[in-house]
C-alpha cells in the first residue's frame, strides 16, 4: 500500500482532530481527558509505524512518489501542500510519534487547566509531524510556526515559577530564528523564479535545472542565515541560553518534547534544507561548523558540570550532545583533483552524517529519559538541588535503577544508544581534523565526570537530605512504563543501531553524493578548502 | 575447517551470552523471590559454569584441530615451528606460511643470530624473509575470525560485532569462565550476610550517627557478576578493535556498580567515580587510537574478512602481512592491501593506502592508553587501590584476575600494530609501574590494598614483558596472576569475613591457628607471587624426566616471572642503553617477595595483636574453602615445566608472527627485540637471579615481621619521610586533584558562569535597550503627536468660551448687535468702498 | 393721482424700520418684540414694493413681498406659540426673564 496524501495528511492532522474532540469534553473529566490523549497520540504512533512497515529502504529518494504528493494551496504564489519523507525525516517522525507518544503519559502529573493543556498539546505534535513530512519551504514554515504556539503557551502557563521569563525568551529566540529562515526562504524564491519546493530548489543548487541557478554569494548568504536559524533550535553554542531556561521551567512532559523531538527540528532543518540547497555554503562554513560543533560539547558539558539545579544540568548536557550532531554532518573534506572539487573523505563524511543523525534519534530517547526521571523526583519532593538528595537508590529502587540505566545511556555507554552516535561521529571527524576530534573525543570524560557524580549526588549516598522526605514513595505502573520502553529503546537502538541505519542510509548517501554535485556545479575556486587545509594542524 | 570456526563460536558465543541471559534474569531477583533466596547465586553459577563448560569443549576442539595444547613454545624456536600464524577470513581456514627449519635461513643469512640489521630500512625485520621459498605444505590455522552482525555500514567502512578466536581468546575463555565459577561460589558465602530483608550497614552512617539500615541485595550482587562476566568474556570474543572498546566500557560499568555496591558508603561512591572516570581519561586515548586507525586503514577488523567477494586485509593484516613486516615508505608507512589467501604485501606504486608513520605510532600509543587505563598503570594506576571498597570477591574476579588484567590481554592482542616506539613506551610505563606500586605495597596496612597494589605491580611486570617483546611471557604471566591472586584475594575475603570486616593488618596476627586452610592456601599464593623455587630441583627433575622438564620445581609464578625476566635480560644485552628495564623487575621481584611474605606474616603468623578480633575470628565455611583450594592447586601447579608446558606453549602458538626470531628498528627508538633463541639462551642466568632476589625478599620479611630481628616501627621513624611519601601513595592522587579534578571544576564554574553573565547578559542587555528604545517610542507618541492634536482642539475651545460671553441669552441686546453691527457695516461699506 | 416719487416712500420706509427696530430693542414684553418685527418686516415690505413701482424690478417685487407677508404670519404664529410656552414656563412674558441660551 503507498501512502497517499489524504494518508499523511490524516498523520499529521490525527492529533488535531483530536484536539477538536477535547473541545466538547467537560473540563472536570480529566481522566478521560487523559486518556483520550493517550489514544490519540497511541493512534498517531501507529499510523507512523504502518508508514515505517511501507517504507522502501532500497529507494534513496523521497517517497511515496519521487516529489513528493502535492495538492495546490496558494496558486499564485506557487504554494503547494507538499508531503513526502526519505530516510532522513521518516526516524524523526517515529521519534515524534513515539516521544508524545509517552510524554503523553507523563502529562498525568499535570494539576491545573488539564483542557487547555491537551489541547495544545495535541497541536504542537501536528506542528512537529509537519515540519518532518512538509517538502514545500513554505509549508514546512508555516508548520515551523504553528509548533511554536502551542510551546509558548505550554511553558509559559503550566511552568514553573519563572515560566514568563522562559516562555518568552524561548519564544524570542526562535522567533529570530524564524525570521532568517524567512529571509534565506526569500532569497531562494526569488532566486529560483518563484519555487518554494525544496526538491526543486535541491535541483537547482545542483545545477540539475536548467535556467536557474544559486551563485556562490547567494549560497554561502543563505547558509548563514539558515544555519543560524536552526542552530538556535538545536541549539548550539552560543545560541543555546534559552534551553536551559525553557528546560528548568517547563513542565515534565513538555521537557520531554522539548528535547526528545523539537531539538532534532534544528539539525533536521540543516540536512534536510541548508545543506542540499546550499552546498557551496556547507562546505565554506564546515570548518565553523565543527568547531561550533566541539565548542559545544566541551562547553556545555562543563556547564552541566557546575550546575546545582538537576533539571539544568540535563538541559546543558542536551547542549553538549546535541554538539556532535553538528559536528557529525559537517566533516566534509574537499580537496582539488583536476581543477574540481572532490570529496576526499565520502564514506567518513557519510558515517558522520548518519552518526549524527542517530546521535538525534539516540538523544531524543536518551534526554527524554533523562528528562522524565528527573520528573518523577520532582513530582514526589518537588525541588531539584541536586545538594539536596542522595540516598534514592534505597527508597526507590526501580526508578534508581530505571534512571541509572537512562543515565548511562546518555553518558554513552555502549550497548545503549548514546553511544553509537557519539562514537561514529567522534570517529569520523579525525578525517576532517585531528585536532578538532581530540577535542571532541575528550568530551567522553566530561561526560562521565558529571553524569557520575549526578548520580552520586542523588541516587548513591547514605540518606536523602532534602525536604518532603515523607513523600517518596516508590514509583507507579504508568511511570515504571515508561521507563522500561524509554530504557528498553535505548537499549534496542544500542545493541542493533542498523535499524536506524538500515533505513537512513541510501538517502544519506544521496544527499551527500547531491552536495559534491552541487559544489562541482557552482565551479567554485577551490580556495576555500585550501583555507581550510591551513586551518588544519 | 570452516565449520571449525562456526562451530568453536557458537560454543564461545553460548559461554558468553549466558551469563547476560543470567543478568536479565538475575537482575530483578527482587521481584521474582524474597531477599533471602540463593536462586540468583544458583543462577549466576549456573551461566559461568555452563560457560566454563563450553569453553573446555571448544579448547579440546581446538587442540584437537590444531594440537596448539601440545606445540612447546621452546621448542618453536629450536625445531620446526617458526612462526605459525594466520589470520583466515570468515572462519575460513587457509594454508599458514610456514617458514622451514631454522637451520636453513641460519644458512643465508650466514650468521646464528635473529637480528638482522640489513634490513633497517623497514621498521622492523623478520627473520624468514624468504618464506616464500620456505613453502612448506604445513596445514595450519592461528586464528578464526568471522562477523555476527553488523551495526552500521556505510560505503565501505563497515563497524560490526565480530569474532576472533586464537590460543589467546580460548586460553582467556577458560580462565576467565573457571576463576569467575570459583569466586561465585565463594560469594555466596561471603554475600550471605546479604540474605536479610534488614541488613545493618556498619560502615555507612545516617547523620544522626545510626548505622545504615537497608534490605539485603544479594541478588543484585549477582547479576553485577553476571553482566561482568559477559562484558568481560565479550572483550575476549571481540573480533574488532571497536568490539573491544565496547566492552571495554562495559566492564568498566560493571566495575563501577561494583565497587559501589555498597551504595550508602560515601568513600564506595567516590571510589566508583573515579574508577570510572580514571578509566575514561584512558579511554579518551583509545578512541583517539581508533580515530587514527578508522581513518587510515578503514577497518576494525582484527582477521581478515570478506565484503561481496572480495578478500580484505583485517588490520593486522594491513599493517604487518603475512611476514610480520611495516612497508616503510619515507614517513610512511604503506598498508598491506594487496593479496589474498591471507598473503597480504604492500600493493604496487599508485594506488597503495598509507598511514604516516607517526600516526601510527600515536594510534598505538592512544590504544595503550586504553590499556593503562584499565589495568591500573603509571599514571592511571590511583583508581585501583581505591577500588577496594567493593566487596573482596568484586576485587578477587574484577579488580585482580580478570578485568584489569584486559589491558594486558588487548596490548598482547593489538601486539601487531605497535611499532616500536610503542613497545618502548609499553616496556617503560610497566617498569615504572611495577615499581612505584611495589614500593607502595611495603607500608600498605589494609590487606586488600598490599594486594591491590601487588596487583598493579604485577600487571606492570605483564605489560614490561609485552613491551619487550615477550608476548607469550607477559600473557603467561596474565594467567598465572590470575589464579594465585584471585586465590590471595579469596584468601584475604576469607580473613575479612572470619574477623567480621576487619581489614587492618596490625590488628590480626596469628591467624593461622583458628583458619588454617586460608591461612596455607594464601601460601601457596603468596609463595607462587614471590617466584620461590627450589634451587637446584631443575637437574632433578629432568634426570627424572629424562630431559623432558628441567625446570626447578616451583609454583606457577616463578615460571611467568622467570620468562619475563629472562625476556629482560636478553633485551638489555640488545640494547644496554635500557639496563633499567632489567633492573628494576629485578629489584622489584625482591620487592615483592618482602611485602607478600610481610602480609602473611603480619596476618597469620607470630601472636594476636588485637584480642577482640582474634577471639571472635574463625575459619570459613565450606563453600567458601573449597574454591580456595581449587584455586590454590591451579595457582601452583597451572604453570608446570614453564615455558616447556603445554600452557605457554598453547600461547605462544598466537604468538604475532615475525616475533620468534626477534626485530630490529632504527630511527627514533634504535631497539632491537630478542628472538626466542636469545632469551632462551640466558634463561638460566635470569632464573637464578630472580630467585636470589626473591629468596632475598623473603629473608627480610622473615627477619623483619616474624623473628624481629629490628622492629619494622624503628625503621619507620628513621625513614619517616621516605615511609610518609610511600603512604601518600607518591603524591599521585593529591597532584590529579590539584592539575586535573580542581581545574576542571573551576572551568566548569566559569562556563556557567559565562553562560549567566556574558551570553544572559547580552540578551538581557538588547532587551534592555529595545526596553528603553520603546520608552522613547512612548514618550514621542505622548508628548509630541498627540500633544500637537490637544493643543488644537484646547485653542479651539478655549477660544469658543471667550468667544461666548457675547452670548449673554437677551434677545433685545442680540437686536442691539445686529443694528449696531448692520450700521457699523454700512458705515464701514461706506468708508472704504472705492469710489465709483 | 399724481406720482409722489420713490424718495419719500423709502423715507417712510426707514422711518418704519427705525420704529420697528427700537421696538425690539426696547419692548421686554414678547408680544411688543413681535410687533416690532412685523414693523421692520412691513418695512422691507414697503420697500420692495416701491422699488417694484419705480424700478425695473418689476412685478417680480410685490411677489417677493406677498411672499414676506405669508411669511411673517406663519413666522406670527410659530413666536406667538413660542410666547405661550414661555409663557407656560415663567409665568410672563418678559423676554430679559429667559437667558437659558446664554454662552
Amino acid at each position: 500500500m503507498e501512502p497517499s496524501l489524504s494518508f499523511l495528511s490524516l498523520l499529521i492532522f490525527l492529533p488535531t482532530i483530536g484536539a477538536l474532540l477535547l473541545v466538547g469534553f467537560n473540563k472536570k473529566a480529566v481522566e478521560a481527558m487523559r486518556f483520550f490523549t493517550f489514544g490519540v497520540t497511541f493512534l498517531t504512533f501507529l499510523l507512523s509505524v504502518v508508514l515505517w512497515n511501507n517504507f522502501d529502504a532500497s529507494n534513496a529518494g523521497i517517497q511515496p512518489a519521487a516529489d513528493g504528493i502535492s495538492a495546490e494551496w496558494i496558486a499564485s504564489w506557487n504554494i503547494h501542500y507538499r508531503l513526502g519523507y526519505d530516510g532522513i525525516s521518516l526516524p524523526l517522525v517515529m521519534l515524534t510519534t513515539f516521544t508524545t507518544m509517552l510524554a503523553a503519559l507523563a502529562s498525568w502529573s499535570i494539576n491545573k487547566l488539564h483542557k487547555g493543556y491537551f489541547i495544545l498539546f495535541l497541536l504542537l505534535e501536528t506542528g512537529m509531524l509537519g515540519v518532518f513530512l512538509a517538502l514545500d519551504f513554505f509549508l514546512f514554515y508555516v508548520f515551523w510556526e504553528v509548533m511554536l504556539l502551542p510551546m509558548y503557551f505550554l511553558i509559559g502557563i503550566w511552568g514553573g515559577p519563572r515560566k514568563e521569563y522562559a516562555a518568552i525568551k524561548f519564544f524570542l529566540y526562535t522567533l529570530a530564528g524564524s525570521v532568517l529562515m524567512l529571509i534565506a526562504m526569500l532569497m531562494f524564491y526569488y532566486g529560483s523564479g518563484g519555487q518554494f519546493n525544496l526538491l526543486e530548489l535541491g535541483r537547482i543548487a545542483q545545477g540539475k535545472s536548467a535556467g536557474h541557478s544559486f551563485d556562490e554569494f547567494t549560497q554561502i548568504v543563505a547558509f548563514v542565515l539558515l544555519f543560524i536559524g536552526f542552530a538556535i533550535k538545536v541549539p548550539s553554542f552560543p545560541f543555546h541560553t534559552w534551553l536551559p531556561d525553557a528546560h528548568v521551567e517547563a513542565p515534565t512532559p513538555i521537557s520531554m518534547i522539548l528535547a526528545g523531538v523539537l531539538l532534532k527540528m534544528g539539525g533536521y532543518g540543516i540536512i534536510r534544507i541548508a545543506f542540499p540547497l546550499c552546498p557551496v555554503g556547507a562546505h565554506y562554513a564546515a570548518y565553523w561548523l565543527v568547531a561550533i560543533g566541539v565548542i559545544s560539547i566541551i562547553y556545555g558539558a562543563f556547564a552541566a558540570l557546575a550546575q546545582t539545579d538537576f533539571k539544568r544540568l540535563v538541559a546543558y548536557s542536551s547542549v553538549s550532545h546535541m554538539g556532535y550532531v553538528i559536528l557529525g554532518m559537517a566533516v566534509w573534506y574537499v580537496v582539488p583533483e583536476n581543477g574540481i572539487s572532490v570529496t576526499a573523505n565520502r564514506d567518513h563524511w557519510l558515517m558522520g552524517m548518519n552518526g549524527a543523525m542517530f546521535q538525534m534519534i539516540a538523544h531524543g530517547v536518551s534526554s527524554a529519559g533523562m528528562f522524565f526521571m528527573v520528573g518523577v523526583i520532582y513530582d514526589r519532593v518537588h525541588h531539584r538541588d541536586l545538594n539536596q538528595f542522595g540516598g534514592l537508590a534505597g527508597k526507590m529502587p526501580l526508578y534508581s535503577g530505571l534512571a541509572a540505566g537512562i543515565f548511562f545511556a546518555g553518558l554513552g555507554l555502549p550497548g545503549m544508544c548514546g553511544f553509537i552516535g557519539e562514537v561514529f561521529v567522534v570517529l569520523s571527524a579525525w578525517s576532517f581534523s585531528p585536532l578538532l576530534a581530540i577535542i571532541a573525543a575528550s568530551g567522553v570524560i566530561l561526560t562521565a565526570g558529571y553524569i557520575l557524580w549526578t548520580m552520586q549526588r542523588v541516587y548513591l549516598g547514605s540518606e536523602y537530605k532534602g525536604p518532603h522526605a515523607e513523600d517518596i514513595t516508590p514509583i507507579n505502573g504508568r511511570e515504571a512504563t515508561v521507563g522500561f520502553v524509554l530504557l528498553g529503546m535505548a537499549i534496542f537502538l544500542g545493541v542493533y543501531p542498523a535499524f536506524i541505519f538500515n533505513v537512513m542510509d541510501g538517502s544519506m548517501a544521496q544527499l551527500v553524493d547531491s552536495m559534491e554535485a552541487g559544489l562541482q556545479a557552482a565551479g567554485v575556486a577551490i580556495n576555500t578548502a585550501a583555507q581550510q587545509a591551513s586551518l588544519l594542524p | 575447517m570452516d565449520s571449525l570456526g562456526y562451530e568453536l563460536s557458537w560454543y564461545l558465543r553460548i559461554a558468553w551470552l549466558l551469563p547476560l541471559l543470567g543478568f536479565a534474569i538475575e537482575v530483578f531477583g527482587g521481584y521474582w523471590g524474597t531477599r533471602k533466596t540463593k536462586t540468583a547465586a544458583y543462577l549466576a553459577i549456573g551461566c559461568i559454569a555452563a560457560g566454563f563448560v563450553l569453553s573446555t569443549v571448544a579448547f579440546c576442539r581446538w587442540n584437537a584441530e590444531t594440537g596448539a595444547f601440545s606445540h612447546s613454545g621452546e621448542a618453536a624456536v629450536h625445531e620446526e615451528h617458526a612462526s605459525l600464524r594466520h589470520i583466515p577470513f570468515a572462519g575460513q581456514a587457509a594454508v599458514a606460511d610456514h617458514a622451514e627449519g631454522h637451520a636453513a635461513e641460519h644458512a643465508e643469512h650466514g650468521s646464528g643470530e635473529h637480528v638482522h640489521g640489513e634490513h633497517a630500512s623497514d621498521g622492523a625485520e623478520h627473520g624468514g624473509a624468504q618464506h616464500d621459498e620456505h613453502h612448506a605444505e604445513h596445514q595450519s590455522i592461528a586464528a578464526l575470525s568471522g562477523t555476527i552482525y553488523t551495526l552500521g555500514k556505510f560505503g565501505d567502512l563497515e563497524v560490526s560485532i565480530d569474532y576472533y578466536i586464537d590460543s589467546l581468546t580460548i586460553l582467556m575463555f577458560m580462565m576467565v569462565t573457571f576463576i569467575a565459577t570459583c569466586i561465585h561460589i565463594f560469594a555466596v558465602g561471603y554475600m550471605s550476610d546479604e540474605l536479610t530483608e534488614d541488613y545493618v550497614d556498619h560502615f555507612a552512617h545516617t547523620s544522626d550517627g545510626h548505622h545504615v539500615h537497608r534490605p539485603g541485595r544479594f541478588y543484585r550482587f549477582f547479576s553485577y557478576f553476571s553482566l561482568f562476566s559477559f562484558s568481560m568474556l565479550g572483550i575476549c570474543f571481540a573480533g574488532n578493535i571497536f568490539q573491544v572498546f565496547v566492552f571495554w566500557e562495559l566492564v568498566g560499568i560493571c566495575s563501577y556498580l561494583l565497587i559501589g555496591f555498597y551504595t550508602e558508603r560515601k568513600s564506595a561512591n567516590v571510589a566508583a567515580n573515579k574508577a570510572f572516570i580514571v578509566n575514561r581519561v584512558g579511554d579518551f586515548g583509545f578512541i583517539i587510537g581508533l580515530m587514527i586507525l578508522w581513518t587510515y586503514c578503514g577497518t576494525f577488523k582484527f582477521g581478515d574478512y570478506e565484503v561481496d567477494g572480495h578478500e580484505r586485509p583485517g588490520l593486522f593484516s594491513m599493517v604487518r602481512g603475512h611476514d610480520g613486516e611495516l612497508a616503510q615508505q619515507g614517513s610512511d608507512v604503506i598498508l598491506k592491501t594487496h593479496g589474498h589467501d591471507g598473503h597480504w604485501q604492500a600493493p604496487q606504486e599508485g594506488e597503495s593506502k598509507t598511514i604516516p608513520y607517526t600516526l601510527l605510532v600515536v594510534a598505538g600509543l592512544g590504544v595503550f592508553g586504553g590499556c593503562i587505563g584499565k589495568s591500573a598503570q603509571f599514571p592511571l594506576q590511583t583508581w585501583l587501590p581505591d577500588a577496594m571498597e567493593g566487596p573482596t570477591p568484586v576485587s578477587a574476579l574484577v579488580h585482580s584476575a580478570t578485568m584489569v588484567a584486559a589491558g594486558v590481554y588487548l596490548a598482547g592482542r593489538f601486539f601487531p600494530v605497535f611499532t616500536t616506539e610503542v613497545l618502548l613506551a609499553i616496556a617503560y610505563v610497566g617498569c615504572i609501574t611495577l615499581f612505584i606500586a611495589a614500593t607502595i605495597a611495603i607500608v600498605a596496612t589494609d590487606i586488600k590494598k598490599v594486594l591491590a597494589y601487588s596487583t598493579i605491580s604485577q600487571l606492570g611486570y605483564m605489560m614490561l614483558a609485552i613491551g619487550l617483546g615477550g608476548w607469550a611471557a607477559g600473557l603467561f604471566h596474565l594467567i598465572t596472576h590470575a589464579f594465585f591472586k584471585s586465590l590471595m584475594f579469596l584468601c584475604s575475603g576469607s580473613v575479612i569475613h572470619g574477623c567480621h570486616h576487619e581489614q587492618e593488618m596490625p590488628k590480626m596476627g596469628g591467624l593461622r591457628r583458628k583458619m588454617p586452610i586460608t591461612a596455607y592456601t594464601m601460601l601457596v599464593g603468596v609463595i607462587a607471587i614471590a617466584g620461590l623455587a627450589i634451587p637446584g630441583t631443575g637437574q632433578l627433575m629432568s634426570l627424572l624426566t629424562f630431559g623432558a622438564v628441567d625446570k626447578p620445581l616451583a609454583f606457577s609464578g616463578f615460571h611467568s616471572k622467570d620468562a619475563i625476566v629472562a625476556t629482560a635480560l636478553a633485551y638489555t644485552q640488545l640494547n644496554p642503553l635500557h639496563f633499567l628495564l632489567f633492573l628494576t623487575p629485578l629489584v622489584t621481584a625482591g620487592i615483592t617477595a618482602f611485602y607478600m611474605f610481610r602480609l602473611w606474616f603480619y596476618t597469620f603468623a607470630g601472636d594476636p595483636r588485637d584480642h577482640h578480633v582474634y577471639d571472635h575470628c574463625h575459619e570459613s565455611p565450606k563453600v567458601m574453602w573449597v574454591p580456595l583450594v581449587v584455586l590454590s592447586f591451579f595457582a601452583a601447579f597451572c604453570a608446570a615445566n614453564g615455558e616447556q608446558g603445554s600452557l605457554f606453549g598453547m600461547l605462544s602458538f598466537s604468538e604475532p608472527v615475525g616475533l620468534a626470531d626477534g626485530m630490529t628498528a632504527t630511527g627514533t627508538a634504535a631497539i632491537a627485540v630478542p628472538s626466542h633463541h636469545a632469551v632462551h639462551d640466558v634463561h638460566g642466568t635470569a632464573g637464578a637471579v630472580a630467585l636470589l632476589a626473591a629468596v632475598l625478599g623473603t629473608l627480610t620479611a622473615y627477619l623483619l615481621y616474624c623473628r624481629k630481628v629490628v622492629d619494622p616501627e624503628n625503621i619507620r621513624n628513621q625513614f619517616s619521610g621516605v615511609y610518609n611519601f610511600l603512604v601518600e601513595k607518591w603524591q599521585f592522587d593529591n597532584l590529579y586533584d590539584a592539575a586535573f579534578v580542581r581545574p576542571s571544576h573551576s572551568v566548569a564554574r566559569w562556563c556557567a558562569a559565562c553562560d549567566r553573565n556574558i551570553f544572559d547578559a547580552i540578551l538581557h542587555g538588547s532587551v534592555k535597550v529595545c526596553i528603553w528604545v520603546a520608552t522613547i517610542d512612548r514618550k514621542f507618541d505622548e508628548g509630541i503627536v498627540d500633544g500637537l492634536v490637544n493643543l488644537i482642539g484646547n485653542v479651539t475651545r478655549s477660544v469658543g468660551l471667550s468667544l461666548s460671553v457675547f452670548q449673554t441669552g437677551r434677545m433685545r441686546q442680540y437686536v442691539m448687535f445686529i443694528a449696531v453691527g448692520v450700521v457699523t457695516l454700512f458705515a464701514l461699506l461706506f468708508a472704504f468702498m472705492p469710489k465709483a | 393721482m399724481e406720482a409722489i416719487g420713490l424718495q419719500p416712500v423709502l423715507f417712510v420706509s426707514a422711518v418704519l424700520f427705525v420704529c420697528g427696530v427700537v421696538c425690539m430693542t426696547t419692548k421686554r414684553n414678547g408680544i411688543g418684540i413681535l410687533m416690532g418685527v412685523e414693523l421692520v418686516l412691513n418695512a422691507a415690505n414697503l420697500n420692495f414694493v416701491a422699488f417694484s413701482r419705480y424700478t425695473s424690478l418689476g412685478l417680480d417685487g410685490q411677489v417677493i413681498a406677498l411672499f414676506v407677508i405669508v411669511l411673517a404670519a406663519a413666522e406670527a404664529a410659530v413666536a406667538l406659540a413660542i410666547a405661550l410656552n414661555f409663557y407656560n414656563n415663567h409665568l410672563t412674558i418678559d423676554v430679559d426673564r429667559g437667558d437659558e441660551l446664554r454662552g
